[in-house]
């Protein structure tokens, strides 16, 4: 078996992070997930071989250092994968969008993906074959319903091409754009799908294309419609469990 | 008409700012260079109100808004105001980069959702927002200012439905490098400041794109040319960014 890693997952406490934490988890890996809770409201969530940081990303400096300090506390050394996964929308005019929002959209999909990357830099280097993972999303070219978020992936998506080139050959960092999940992001967001909710991708599919994407390291990559019909297509998932 | 032009002493935003005084428009300059306003009050006179602030302020940034909303509207407004940091992505401390992202996309967010969701732009009026082509390209060296420069692109494209609605027009500019000290600060060594476009050509060029209500701008043959490479060949066209500018660079600056 391989020597386990050290993997990173923020936002592990909830959809597509949670999954992807329990799979890398049960392959005998070292987990650290981060959210905002406290650790007393995450409890019965998490297995009990994976360690959870809170890390509330409204504020970003903050929550980088905690991520650190908590990682520093744990023993480690190097990080072999981090993935940043964290993130919120709200669904809604763009115009009604007010200050607040826009602040708290910016800070946490984007200023602290980019101030923990930043944070992580000498545990990546430190490690011999990392990759850094930003999650984006298939909306940031644009989306009328959710501006401040299509907005915050965007830049997302522009600051992984770019820290890609300056890293390349030290840590491969990548950006994976999921188009819609049927998570309960989209109820927390407060938008509605209705029947369209069909079509939305299954967060199994989408938690086992993310590890699948890693392992090849592509980047800028999307999951959508059509790679759920490929991975029927090929099989996969009638032979997996 | 009345316009609005934040970054309004240097750069870009000054040659707007002359350029359109000269043209008789009454033009609202933002800026946190409180002694480039004071010359600009100089120069202009009753033709021109200055308003000092610090986009990178929250709280001046919303003061500034309420202090607007006692204006009568807009016709333009000019969100040109905008930083860079340039060095390897670890060399540049956190509290640069929380600074670039407000500065370059939080800010001119709040301001346009600010300003034309009550009503403070008129109708027929346009919002005009600076990225950059970086978002073409990438920019190894600078990947926190492209990611700031990308999320606006996105953002005004995203919101252009809903102010159409309301007789809206946007316009997003992909500069490439200007002559300005902004680009003779970020620039790699031994870059050649004359193939840098003139701030004053650059102004024109989008002075023209909002009379004609474009939805995009590359200014310049450099621009357009980057453009449609970036679209063919994306991941050539970065590393030729990191060949040209990354491995070039000199002292970190931000």
């Amino acid at each position: 078996m391989a020597e386990p890693r050290n993997i990173l997952i923020t936002g592990g406490t909830d959809g597509i992070g949670l999954k992807l934490a329990y799979t890398y988890a049960n392959g005998g890996n070292n987990v650290v997930v981060t959210g905002r809770r406290s650790a007393e409201d995450v409890k019965g969530l998490l297995a009990v071989n994976i360690t959870y940081i809170k890390a509330d990303q409204a504020a970003p400096d903050e929550a980088a250092n905690a991520i650190i300090r908590a990682l520093a506390k744990l023993g480690w050394h190097h990080c072999d994968l981090a993935i940043l996964n964290a993130g919120n929308g709200k669904a809604g005019d763009p115009l009604a969008e007010n200050s607040r929002d826009l602040i708290n959209r910016i800070d946490v999909n984007l200023t602290a993906p980019i101030l923990i990357s930043h944070a992580l830099e000498e545990l990546l280097m430190a490690s011999a074959n990392s990759k850094l993972v930003l999650i984006g999303s298939t909306s940031h070219r644009g989306a009328s319903n959710f501006a401040s978020y299509a907005a915050s992936k965007a830049g997302l998506n522009g600051f992984a091409r770019s820290l890609r080139e300056e890293w390349r050959g030290r840590v491969n960092v990548q950006i994976i754009h999921p188009g819609p999940i049927a998570t309960n992001m989209h109820d927390k967001a407060g938008f509605d799908p209705g029947i369209i909710k069909r079509i939305f991708l299954n967060p199994d599919f989408v938690a086992r294309t993310i590890i699948r994407k890693i392992k090849k390291g592509r980047s800028p990559t999307s999951i959508s419609f059509a790679a759920r019909i490929i991975d029927y297509l090929t099989l996969r998932n009638w032979f997996s469990s | 008409m009345r316009v609005l032009i934040t970054g309004a002493v240097e750069g870009l935003g000054r040659a707007l700012c002359d350029q359109l005084l000269g043209n008789g428009h009454f033009v609202t300059a933002i800026d946190y260079n409180n002694e480039g306003l004071a010359e600009l009050d100089q120069i202009w006179g009753d033709k021109i109100s200055t308003i000092a602030a610090d986009l990178s302020d929250r709280a001046e940034l919303l003061n500034l808004l309420e202090k607007l909303k006692t204006d009568p509207p807009f016709d333009w407004v000019i969100l040109n105001a905008g930083i860079s940091a340039t060095g390897r992505f670890e060399d540049i401390p956190a509290n640069a980069y929380q600074k670039l992202l407000r500065i370059n996309t939080e800010a001119p967010m709040i301001m346009a959702a600010g300003l034309a969701g009550s009503n403070m732009i008129n109708k027929g009026g346009s919002i005009a927002f600076i990225s950059s082509l970086s978002h073409a390209t990438g920019y190894p060296g600078a990947s926190v200012y492209c990611a700031s420069k990308d999320a606006i692109s996105a953002y005004a494209k995203s919101i252009r439905p809903a102010c159409a609605k309301i007789g809206l027009h946007i316009l997003t500019v992909y500069p490439g490098p200007v002559r300005t000290n902004h680009a003779e600060r970020h620039a790699p060594k031994g870059a050649d400041a004359s193939k840098r476009m003139a701030p004053e050509v650059l102004a024109a060029h989008i002075v023209t794109a909002l009379k004609g209500k474009k939805c995009r701008l590359y200014p310049g043959g450099v621009a357009k040319l980057s453009r449609v490479l970036g679209k063919l060949a994306p991941n050539t066209m970065s590393r030729l960014m990191r060949k040209i500018i990354y491995e070039k660079l000199g002292t970190t600056r931000f």
